[in-house]
């Protein structure tokens, strides 16, 4: 079995290989990698904490499963990302959600139900002072994304919080590259005017 | 710089492009030029960092474990053994042609095997029929064989006087239970292993 250290040095496709092989290893060392992006994408998504970790629990089991399946001359990150957001986007059309609470699940009905579901915020070192501005404004861009539709939702997160490329984003939601284009466009748009404001 | 001046608002391209990094002469000369373009390529500067600066969540401590629990991995022996068979059976032609030959019989002769029991039906239930009144009569034969030839020894009549008398049965079969009990006790005590250290046996 392939040490930790030797794993995180390693390309997804040839993790995946180990994967395939058999190695438990291989498979947490995949968790470990998309955690993070899976959950803040499905987050962002759903505005839900514990709907956007059932989500991605389904979105990893889903992918882990169907390993076998999975066609290395593709990139993993954009296949475990296009399962993440069909089951996102296969919820929102179930049922819709209008406002995002950084304090809570808009669902939430008793307060241990509100905390359960509040936002916990990853890896970054903060002053009190720096986390509460951070919160202001983060609060105010997060409140603007979850304004947008969700296709322009799904396309302005991939692309300038993933950091994906075009390209990769059309192969995600299977949209024409134009249409995913056109939708950044829009949601950078709506998302200026939502933080005018700001400017000010 | 002037000269290179394009007197057209930035488009979703010409954005795409400045974001992008790209500072064509017409670009820079259009920015410079044109206080509505250079506001909208500062407020896309500055929403574009800010949307890169939001923070990665992290699902609960336990999650990895939850997912963990509900994923199959395979067996890595029997996926070895497999990929052993596979190559061995792909080495060469040869082996290849044998395989083939092999899994065309075994297809082949099921499938006909498949197609003459579908059609004959009738033959094999009458076959069938016949098989077991074959064995059963048999079976009866050979009971019967084995009874006579055990009527038939010369101990079998002190056999029979000592089953019609049940006091003589029940003092023999106390007597064979007494031996039989004796018998693995003494085997037990042959068996045992020596608990007591022997004497010098360090040297």
């Amino acid at each position: 079995m392939a040490p930790r250290t030797d794993l995180a040095a390693r390309t997804d496709q040839e993790i995946v290989v180990l994967a395939r092989a058999g190695q438990e290893a291989a498979y947490r060392e995949l968790i470990r990698r998309y955690e993070r992006p899976l959950f803040s994408l499905l987050y962002r998504m759903v505005r839900d904490r514990e709907l956007a970790e059932d989500l991605a629990q389904e979105t990893f089991i889903k992918a882990l499963n169907a390993i076998e399946s999975y066609r290395p001359e593709y990139k993993f990150s954009s296949w475990i990302f296009k399962i993440a957001n069909n089951a996102a986007i296969d919820h929102l059309r179930r049922r819709e959600l209008d406002t995002l609470s950084l304090e809570g699940s808009p669902h939430a009905e008793t307060p241990e139900a509100v905390e359960a579901t509040a936002l916990q915020i990853g890896d970054r070192q903060e002053s009190p002072l720096d986390a509460v501005e951070a919160r202001e404004l983060g609060g105010q861009i997060e409140q603007a994304i979850a304004q947008l539709r969700p296709e322009y939702r799904s396309c302005i997160l991939l692309r300038h919080v993933e950091g994906r490329a075009y390209e990769e984003i059309a192969e995600i939601l299977g949209l024409p590259l134009g249409t995913v284009k056109t939708y950044i466009h829009r949601a950078r748009n709506e998302l200026r005017q939502a933080l005018a404001h700001l400017r000010e | 710089m002037n000269g290179d001046f394009s007197p057209l608002h930035f488009g979703p391209d010409e954005l795409d492009a400045w974001l992008a990094g790209v500072r064509a002469p017409e670009l820079v000369g259009h920015v410079s030029a044109c206080p509505e373009c250079r506001e909208l390529v500062r407020a896309e500067e500055a929403l574009i960092g800010q949307l890169a600066a939001l923070p990665l969540y992290a699902p609960a401590a336990d999650f990895g474990e939850r997912v963990m629990a509900s994923v199959r991995i395979p067996d890595p022996f029997a996926i070895r053994a497999l990929q052993g068979a596979r190559r061995r059976l792909l080495a060469s032609r040869r082996s290849v042609a044998i395989a083939a030959t092999v899994a065309v019989v075994l297809l082949g002769s099921m499938a006909a095997s498949a197609a003459w029991t579908l059609a004959n039906r009738d033959t094999l239930l009458a076959a069938g029929n016949w098989l077991a009144g074959e064995a059963g009569r048999w079976a009866w034969v050979g009971l019967r064989g084995a009874a006579l030839n055990l009527i038939e020894q010369p101990w079998f009549s002190g056999f029979r006087s000592l089953v019609d008398a049940p006091a003589r049965l029940a003092v023999a079969s106390g007597a064979m239970s007494l031996m039989y009990v004796s018998g693995i006790f003494a085997l037990r005590r042959l068996l045992a292993i020596p608990t007591q250290r022997v004497a010098h046996a360090n040297g």
